[in-house]
């Protein structure tokens, strides 16, 4: 009950646009590109997502488009898109053969360590660091491929007309916190928290927040129990519910 | 009076003593989660007894209770007359192999009550009617849409939902439309695009939704509904399941000025008592006849006695213009209390289900606030839903309430000094 697009969409914003987190949280990847020159990577899928990542003094931003990049590579469909994410399809650029060397050495690194934290080993969690980097960088992709959803999978689209319009926050208590905005059932991941949000949504710590992620604990348990805090317009927390049980099946 | 704010150690002992062996240590509308409770710690989550317009919770709290089990508890909790129908009756049969024949004198009571009902047939749950209509409906008609007022409720069965809930298929709501409520045109041009497919009109009386002011019946709307439904030979049915003999002895659809085809009945039946109903048209009694559809105890008798005696209650009491009475006099003084320290509550829906929201901020954070200042006072309200008066709300408990309102309205102002 998934839909291959949807997937490219979340494999493009939730999955690569985490890069921009992880050279902002681990040093380990930030250090791959400190000292080298500035370059950027397009990804044109067709009948898909479209969008540009450029790497710079140790830093990686994600841009819609792919008019403006050294590297591109085209995708025929979002199923070969989905392919170069799940390690099945090799990607042969388009344009920017100069750069190749980027392309196989550092950002095929930069991937490998986004999903060192994004599929970790279980003992890999026991550093408290890793620990909250990992979930960290989860909850900003867990943010971004709800918007997907809501904006892609047709069942998600359904959930998204019966969201009204305003900001509702995803919180961390003493932790990280991002913003679903909704406008005209419409959804945009931001990865911070809001400053006037309509609903919040707060786990009462990251090992909650972790659990969840992971599948271990219910959201509905969790608010019986008081470990997750929900106010304010609870019909858009309840539709978001939803959404995320949408995520779980796309990025299981 | 002086206020004591409640605390709840005992409510969150057995909660998490209940989570280990039930799932979401207490699931469904009277559970934290779906009951909206904010913060959970504001709430009682266990009651340990209960008479009247009262509850008293595990801790020894006592609430005046606005949800009255959440419509069920109509004349007060433990009608000393209805559950001793009850008791008499066990004594007599209960869940037999031959049916009491009560089941017959409460559908004769039925009948006689109802203005549209021309049989009855009884089930357990609001749900189980809804289900009956709709199966009988498609029967009748041979035709599979169904059209639902947007942001409706008519039970937990996989129709009812919508698709993107757990546990729900695609092809379990493939066949509903859905229409926004008061909005004939829409029908009407739903209803063309669909021509010749559609069994079904499925609709509350009015719209008393979750999380938005309830909506009364625009003038004429149900007449040019009924009108339509006849000219293109769709079912109409009414879910009473939650306003139903609160607004009308004899049926909201009776209340409202037009006749349904089917209509549904539970929560104010049997006072607390398990017993449903779906009453119809003599046109549609054979195709209801005709479906396999019923349960282990659906024509057990005890809830039958419970539900004659609560009827013919009811109708001495003339019960709807005491609730009616009674929930104007509470919400009017609600409002007061509110605009005199700064609070827009906002009251809508029928006065015997009241709808609450505080429209200072747009985002009912304020509201939330002030509903669980009210619990913890011992007024039991909920911040997303109706409400519901029952007989046994005294003058005393209203007056009760509207000070414990007004304690609360000062308690939030404290917090949010700008209102």
């Amino acid at each position: 009950m998934t839909d291959t697009k949807t997937l490219a969409y979340i494999n493009m914003y939730a999955i690569l646009g985490t890069l921009e987190n992880l050279c902002e949280l681990v040093p380990e990847a930030s250090d791959l590109l400190k000292g080298k020159k500035p370059v950027s990577i397009g990804f044109d899928v067709k009948g898909g997502p479209s969008a540009t990542l450029f790497f710079k003094n140790g830093k990686c931003r994600m841009e819609q488009g792919v008019d403006n990049c050294d590297i591109k590579l085209p995708f025929s469909s979002p199923a070969k898109f989905n392919g170069l994410i799940d390690g099945t399809v090799t990607p042969i650029p388009s344009k920017g053969f100069t750069h190749i060397k980027f392309l196989l050495n550092e950002f095929t690194k930069l991937t490998d360590i986004l999903t060192k934290y994004m599929k970790p080993e279980p003992e890999a969690l026991s550093d408290r660091e890793f620990f909250v980097r990992s979930t960290s960088l989860m909850l900003s992709a867990i943010t971004v491929a709800v918007a997907q959803i809501a904006n892609n999978d047709s069942i998600g689209k359904f959930t998204a007309s019966h969201i009204v319009d305003g900001d509702i926050a995803l919180l961390i208590k003493d932790g990280p916190g991002t913003t679903l905005r909704v406008k005209d059932h419409r959804l945009l991941g931001i990865k911070a928290p809001p400053e006037n949000p309509r609903a919040i949504m707060e786990f009462k710590s990251i090992e909650l927040a972790r659990d969840l992620f992971d599948g271990n604990v219910n959201a509905v348990a969790s608010i019986g129990d008081g470990s997750i805090r929900m106010s304010g317009m609870i019909s858009m927390i309840d539709n978001l519910n939803r959404l995320l049980d949408r995520v779980a099946l796309y990025l299981a | 009076m002086a206020t004591n704010i409640y605390k709840y150690s005992k409510s969150r002992e057995y909660f998490e003593r209940a989570a280990k062996v039930v799932p979401s240590g207490v699931y469904g509308h009277l559970g934290p989660a779906e009951g909206c409770m904010i913060p959970v710690t504001s709430f009682p989550l266990f009651a340990a007894s209960a008479k009247g317009s009262h509850f008293t919770d595990v801790d020894g709290n006592d609430f005046i209770d606005y949800m009255c089990a959440y419509g069920p508890n109509v004349l007060g909790y433990g009608d000393e007359d209805v559950d001793a129908a009850v008791l008499e009756q066990a004594k007599i049969a209960n869940c037999t192999t031959s049916p009491s024949i009560k089941l017959i004198e409460l559908a004769e009571l039925m009948v006689d009550t109802v203005a549209s009902a021309d049989w009855a047939f009884f089930a357990k749950n609001g749900g189980d009617t809804t289900t009956a209509a709709i199966m009988a409906a498609r029967a009748h008609t041979s035709k599979k849409k169904i059209i639902f007022v947007k942001g409706f409720y008519h039970g937990v069965a996989p129709w009812t939902q919508k698709i993107d809930y757990p546990g729900v298929t695609p092809e379990d709501v493939s066949g509903n439309l859905y229409v926004d409520w008061n909005d004939f045109d829409a029908l009407e041009k739903l209803i063309a695009e669909n021509e010749g497919e559609v069994a079904a009109f499925i609709s509350t009386p009015y719209m008393h939704g979750n999380f938005i002011d309830n909506q009364l019946p625009a003038d004429g709307y149900w007449q040019k509904v009924r009108k339509l439904c006849t000219e293109k030979g769709i079912v109409l049915i009414v879910d009473d399941v939650r306003c139903g003999f609160r607004l009308d002895l004899a049926g909201s659809d009776h209340y409202y000025g037009f006749e349904a085809d089917l209509i549904c009945f539970c929560k104010a039946l049997a006072n607390g008592w398990s017993v449903s109903a779906l009453c119809g048209k003599e046109f549609i009694k054979s195709s209801v006849s005709a479906l396999s559809y019923t349960g282990s105890y659906w024509l057990s008798s005890a809830p039958f006695a419970a539900a004659i005696v609560c009827i013919n209650k009811l109708k001495k009491l003339n019960a709807p213009a005491l609730f009616r009475e009674k929930g104007i006099k509470l919400t009017d003084g609600f409002t007061a209390a509110g605009k005199e320290h700064g609070f827009d509550l906002v009251v809508s829906g029928e006065p015997a289900l009241f709808y609450l929201r505080i429209a200072n901020d747009d985002s009912l954070f304020i509201h939330q606030d002030w509903v669980q200042e009210c619990v913890k006072r011992g007024m039991f309200i909920t911040n997303h839903h109706n409400h519901f008066i029952c007989a046994s709300h005294s003058d005393e408990d209203i007056n009760r309430s509207i000070e414990i309102a007004e304690d609360a309205f000062k308690a939030v102002k404290k917090k949010h000094p700008g209102i």
